[in-house]
């Protein structure tokens, strides 16, 4: 265990590195594609902060994924035209959202939690929709764009590089959330919730802390989907866009720090690379998900543990807690 | 005259209700008696409404098509619990709730390879074409006889789980497994009885919708949400509560969609966000 998380720092690193090369391909498809990567990536890292650490099942995710996309889209085309300003307004403006909407549903717990953050998920996409003369309905939001007062990222290369230093700042600045005690008192939420006061804290305030903090960081890889493809749609609040993290942090391995990102690798190649061949994908998808579940509970991330170690089964709970043997 | 108008959306409301009830019950029967969340059920329920679609242009009979479709349904529903769900009975509800994302996925694929992109719908049959007149308001035949098999599996459902030998070892099992064990039932098979019974019910209010509503891909991510609402507002796996939210929500929304038009998609969920921040455990759950 203790050599995984040195190797954690080191294939951060070793993926800063090679994430930093692929525009050297000069191959547009590449570049795109890895873009889209490191924004899944930084979706679905939020996303496990909620899922993996605090325990939180919350189908809602993709609310804070469109309120930056759409706030990034609105800002730039109505108030100032600039991509760095607007994601960085629509980061601090998902803060108050998270807040409210957290207040409201934290206080639930389980499967009521979940349907309930579902209701709030689905408001907003009904809200996106019908609410035409601000968030143009089912068609969008178009022209968002790359070239602003401030900062110029048109070129492929330019907005790659924007798009990276976002993700080593988030990988980062997550890294290090999780190994502070702020870090401790999350995972303390999901393993024990009724020993925690113990300790002298909140549950619901470190619930709440780790919603808005998992709201903000889902907002800003909302915002920088906006500007990468330039159009925002209502299709990223719908609910099934919120399975979607979920998905890739249970591919990689929820009890990782490094899972979501592994998760949104495999993800984005099945979805994106593979379409291009095979327009039956989510059967593939479905197959993967099922193999996952009955195979290798722990995901990849698991696997590897497990080829460590040098065990041939592994055995290990979604929270990555070894005493799994309890649910069985 | 108000009233008049009122009362019509009664009615529609109580069809709508009746559809959801139909989608609701067999997800709520499953929860209640195994404890698996199963996301599959709207994809079961998609599937029962092409099969009857394909049966229907098969054969051309209207009763035999459904019961086809029906068992059809329910029988593939047994086999996914025989040969992917046992397997993880005991495990987190995350991973089963994600285990039938995955046959969701699988499902909706392999609709999409059988029956192609474009939504499928069929006539309603001659003899039940044409309308009753109940004061000023007019109801379908198709429509009335929906509401009232709607009550009829109710009915069904209710008493064969509180009135019989058979229902009284699904309470047994659903109130501990190990229990009902050491008393000569077999959970297992139970377990696949109520998957089958459960899906077959999906099954049949797909094929039953198919013939008022085209059914196609996208469907069935959009009803599971509908579903998932019902089931946990009125208070996971019970029943009554199933049947009498599904009805309620589907009277509200037709009433506030006549009154207000604009909120119509966010109403569903408007309704189960404030209901569930009222009383968490669902309308009808124990607290």
């Amino acid at each position: 265990m203790k050599i995984l998380r040195e190797a954690n720092i080191m294939v951060l690193l070793l993926t800063f590195f090679s994430l930093a090369l692929v525009p050297l391909t000069y191959e547009r498809f590449y570049i795109y594609l890895m873009s889209l990567f490191m924004i899944y990536s930084i979706f679905s890292l939020s996303y496990n902060l909620l899922f993996g650490y605090a325990e939180l099942l919350s189908f809602g995710h993709a609310l804070f994924f469109a309120s930056g996309a759409y706030t990034t889209a609105l800002f730039t085309l109505n108030i100032f035209s600039d991509p760095l300003i607007g994601l960085i307004v629509s980061a601090f403006s998902s803060i108050p959202i998270a807040l409210v909407v957290g207040l409201l549903t934290l206080r639930h717990t389980r499967i009521y939690f979940s349907i309930l953050t579902l209701a709030f998920g689905m408001l907003a996409y009904a809200l996106l929709v019908k609410w035409r003369d601000v968030t143009g309905g089912s068609d969008g939001l178009v022209g968002i764009p790359k070239g602003g007062v401030l900062i110029d990222i048109t070129s492929p290369h330019l907005y790659y590089y924007f798009i990276f230093a976002f993700y080593c700042l988030v990988t980062i600045s997550l890294y290090m959330l999780t190994k502070s005690k702020w870090g401790l008192l999350i995972r303390a939420l999901g393993d024990n919730e009724d020993r925690l006061p113990f300790s002298g804290h909140s549950p619901m305030f470190v619930r709440l802390f780790t919603f808005t903090i998992s709201g903000f960081v889902a907002s800003i890889s909302g915002s920088l989907y906006a500007i990468l493809m330039g159009v925002v749609t209502p299709d990223i609040a719908y609910w099934t866009f919120s399975a979607e993290p979920l998905v890739m942090t249970l591919l990689g391995g929820s009890g990782y720090y490094l899972g979501p990102i592994l998760g949104a690798f495999i993800f984005v190649i099945l979805t994106t690379a593979l379409a291009r061949f095979a327009e039956y994908w989510q059967l593939i998808l479905g197959i993967a998900v099922i193999a996952v579940i009955l195979g290798f509970r722990g995901g990849i991330g698991g696997v590897i543990e497990s080829f460590y170690k040098g065990r041939t089964r592994f055995r290990r709970d979604v929270y990555g807690n070894p005493e799994s043997g309890r649910f069985n | 005259m108000i009233d008049q108008a009122l009362l019509s959306q009664i009615a529609i409301g109580l069809y709508k209700g009746s559809f959801y009830w139909l989608l609701a019950a067999g997800l709520t029967l499953i929860f209640g008696v195994t404890r698996i969340v199963n996301f599959a059920h709207a994809a079961f329920f998609v599937l029962g409404g092409y099969l009857m679609y394909s049966f229907y242009v098969l054969t051309g009979s209207f009763l035999l098509s459904l019961i086809t479709s029906l068992a059809a349904t329910g029988l593939l529903g047994a086999l996914t619990e025989i040969t992917l769900i046992r397997r993880i009975y005991g495990v987190p509800s995350i991973y089963q709730l994600l285990l039938t994302f995955g046959v969701t996925l699988i499902l909706n694929d392999s609709q999409k390879l059988v029956w192609g992109k474009f939504p499928k719908y069929i006539d309603v049959p001659g003899y039940l074409k044409g309308s009753i007149q109940i004061g000023a308001i007019s109801y379908s035949y198709y429509s009335l006889l929906l509401v009232m098999l709607g009550f009829l599996i109710f009915l069904l459902l209710h008493l064969s789980i509180n009135k019989t030998m058979w229902g009284l070892k699904v309470r047994a099992v659903w109130r501990d497994p190990s229990v009902a064990q050491t008393l000569g039932i077999n959970p297992k098979k139970l377990y696949t009885m109520i998957f089958l019974i459960g899906t077959a019910l999906a099954g049949l209010g797909g094929s039953l919708i198919v013939v008022l509503h085209p059914v196609g891909p996208g469907l069935g991510d959009h009803l599971i949400i509908y579903a998932f609402i019902v089931v946990v507002m009125a208070g996971l796996g019970n029943i009554v509560g199933a049947f009498v939210v599904s009805l309620l929500v589907g009277v509200l929304s037709s009433i506030f969609a006549w009154l207000i038009p604009e909120v119509d998609i966010l109403l569903i969920y408007l309704i189960a966000a404030l209901s569930l921040l009222v009383r968490t455990g669902g309308l009808f759950g124990e607290r």
